[in-house]
């Protein structure tokens, strides 16, 4: 009888327990696709609609937002810029971080970690700082309203991040593997391909992850050093939306959601390989 | 000596031949002018300005070309301004930028270009005298006033009548008894916000106060004076009773946004905003009111004004390059564009372009205008951008009760550089 009213209790704890969970993780859910949705419902009506009433839903719900935001912007080819920066800053970022990373992380010298401080610290430098430097280096080389210029800044900018992820990673690669590859008879560069590289993986995914981002979502240096629709990115396209007095919010609700909605695709399809490559190398065996 | 002499002749000759090709090129050239525009995408007076430049273009075809630079969000755009110059170049061959203590230091800036030489005749003549002496510093015209601005009150005087208010109040004796009715109608009176770089329909408000009280050189006097302190006290009431909850932190697109919707009854802001559509879409536009807004002080039937947006182009010792962007701008500022423009976006220019508007709201402005025996700056015209931020950023502080008037304007005064 005692253990039955234990076991009931049990029941009782262990399903409060359930629900307090589930009641926990549905609010964060909520929190996290509440503003998707709001976003995505605004961008359905008018400009009328949604000052009058932001939380209702369109009293007939219209595509035009995402015509006017087509056509206004130019939002495929400011989306295709975005990619393009976005994708070369990464690559450009990874070469330069894990390199030196690998020297700042595996090899020995005087002043290794005055340098490693001082490449890292760049992270607590605002961006504000970087403007006028950035302006006259990139106009002086001629880059001035050229893409090049964006990956170049995007690529710089990230580099203290990327630094101190991916020399972390590169820390934990066990020393006796790089020196049974040197047995083998790998020199300086056969350690970085074939050892440490493939081995840091997960760092290089995070360190890229974050440039991507980054690049993705940066707006002052795109205004700053660049001026037609060539050289663009689609931050800038969102911003057509806005005037000095004046802003469509609707119109710009489908522009982000257009820009967001190949992301979100993407990130449907792969991510599993994502977060494979987020986790690979966290147990090793 | 003479084969030195016939030499030095072929080879002058030489010279000649090359430089021809190329002298002849640079002549036939086109000078490209680029322009940094912020009046683009969805701005009013985007259409007109793309439909100028088109035409100027059609008609220098192959000699002059603008090209519009795309420059959607106004902060970011004074921001690249004030980066190219303090890198040591002009962010364009033609641009513009608001004209006010902060930006008047750009004149002693060897970058920009001197027009007083260009600016004569009948040209110099279409000009409003008032605003080129406003934008007169040291004898150097290094920008042209372009757009202006009244900024009036906007009352929607549907929802007056509807809370038993008859007409717009004029005094303080009157203003207060009518923002009570509207409140007790179930609306907020007043759109009023703290949030961007300028607490835009607030600031409006706040000048029309210290100018009441102070009269319209008050901007030249300290922060602390009494007229500012008064006023402060005035936004802090209004702030407490007689504004929307969200009017602390917010921005021009939500206090724009409650008088839209019918959510408050009085509004601030200028000419442009007559232009929207969603404006005219609201049951309550044909009853839109522009007028003054209560007199707290002595001072009265003064209007705050400002010089908008001035036009400034970048200095070059190309002669050919400086006449091309003098003929632009006469063209830009000649009467048929400038009424082209006055009458498509419903904005005020600083030329006198003989544009008499037919749209009723837009009447409202220029009779305002024309109807004020004295105009005064805005705080953000007067004092600039550092110091309008400040005020921006402890407006919020005053409406909550974390600062008193007195240190409210303390810390105003503070950010002024005088």
């Amino acid at each position: 009888m005692r253990k039955d009213a234990m076991r009931e209790t049990m029941t009782t704890g262990r399903a409060a327990a359930r629900l307090a969970m589930w009641a926990f993780l549905g609010f964060f859910l909520l929190v996290s696709l509440l503003p998707l949705a709001w976003l995505l419902v605004n961008s359905l009506k008018t400009n009328l609609e949604l000052e009058a009433a932001p939380f209702a839903l369109p009293a007939r719900p219209s595509l035009a937002n995402y015509a006017t935001a087509l056509a206004t912007a130019d939002l495929p080819r400011l989306f295709a810029n975005s990619v393009l920066v976005a994708a070369c800053a990464v690559a450009l970022n990874l070469a330069v971080a894990s390199l030196a990373s690998f020297a700042l992380a595996r090899e020995s010298f005087r002043g290794r970690e005055a340098l490693h401080t001082a490449l890292t610290a760049g992270v607590l430098v605002p961006l504000i700082a970087f403007m006028v430097p950035y302006f006259t280096l990139m106009t002086r080389a001629g880059l001035y309203d050229k893409l090049a210029a964006l990956v170049l800044v995007y690529a710089a900018i990230n580099i203290p991040v990327s630094v101190f992820l991916v020399s972390s990673f590169m820390r934990t690669v066990p020393k006796e593997l790089e020196e049974a590859a040197i047995i083998d008879g790998c020199g300086f560069a056969g350690r970085f391909w074939k050892v440490v590289l493939p081995l840091s993986r997960s760092g290089l995914v995070t360190a890229g992850t974050f440039c991507f981002i980054y690049a993705w979502n940066e707006f002052l240096m795109a205004m700053l050093l660049t001026s037609s629709l060539s050289a663009r990115t689609i931050q800038l396209g969102i911003r057509f939306f806005t005037s000095q007095f004046v802003t469509d919010y609707t119109g710009m609700f489908a522009a982000i959601v257009l820009s967001i909605a190949p992301t979100v695709l993407a990130y449907a399809f792969l991510h599993d390989k994502i977060v494979a490559g987020l986790t690979a190398g966290a147990v090793k065996g | 000596m003479r084969t030195t002499a016939r030499s030095r002749v072929l080879a002058l000759a030489l010279l000649a031949l090359l430089a021809l090709p190329s002298l002849a090129a640079a002549q036939g050239k086109e000078i490209v002018l680029k322009w940094p525009c912020i009046w683009v995408g969805k701005d009013s007076k985007a259409p007109a300005i793309a439909e100028i430049v088109e035409a100027f273009n059609a008609a220098n075809a192959g000699k002059v070309r603008v090209e519009i630079e795309p420059q959607p969000d106004y902060n970011a755009y004074e921001q690249k301004v004030r980066t190219a110059l303090m890198a040591g170049q002009a962010p364009g061959d033609i641009f513009t930028l608001k004209l006010n203590a902060s930006t008047k230091d750009f004149y002693s800036n060897k970058l920009l270009m001197d027009f007083s030489k260009d600016l004569t005749g009948a040209w110099r003549a279409s000009f409003d005298a008032g605003a080129l002496a406003q934008s007169t510093i040291d004898k150097k015209l290094k920008t042209l006033p372009f757009e202006t601005a009244v900024l009036p009150i906007w009352y929607n005087s549907a929802a007056l009548k509807a809370a038993g208010v008859s007409s717009v109040p004029s005094t303080m004796a009157e203003f207060w008894p009518a923002m009570d009715k509207i409140k007790a109608s179930g609306i907020a009176p007043m759109s009023q916000m703290s949030g961007d770089t300028n607490a835009w329909t607030s600031m409006i408000w706040f000048s029309h106060f210290a100018v009441s009280f102070g009269g319209p050189d008050i901007w030249a006097k300290p922060f602390t004076d009494k007229a500012f302190v008064e006023s402060a006290k005035l936004m802090k009431r209004i702030f407490e009773g007689y504004t929307t909850p969200d009017a602390v932190g917010a921005g021009a697109g939500v206090s724009g946004g409650h008088f839209l919707a019918g959510r408050t009854a009085l509004f601030s802001n200028g000419p442009w905003y007559a232009g929207r559509a969603d404006l005219r879409a609201t049951p309550f536009f044909p009853s839109i009111v522009i007028a003054r807004a209560p007199a707290p002080g002595p001072t009265k039937n003064f209007m705050i004004s400002r010089l908008q947006a001035n036009v400034a182009a970048g200095e070059t010792k190309d002669k050919a390059r400086r006449a091309a962007i003098v003929q632009f701008l006469r063209f830009l500022t000649s009467e048929e564009n400038v009424r082209k423009l006055a009458q498509s976006s419903g904005a005020m220019f600083a030329i006198d372009s003989g544009y008499v508007p037919i749209d009723p709201l837009q009447k409202q402005f220029y009779d305002i205008a024309a109807a004020s025996k004295v105009t005064a700056n805005d705080l953000e015209a007067a004092l600039g951008a550092e110091a309008t931020l400040e005020f921006a950023q402890q407006l919020g502080a005053l409406a909550l009760g974390k600062v008193t008037a007195e240190e409210f304007c303390a810390l105003v005064e503070k950010k002024i550089d005088r």
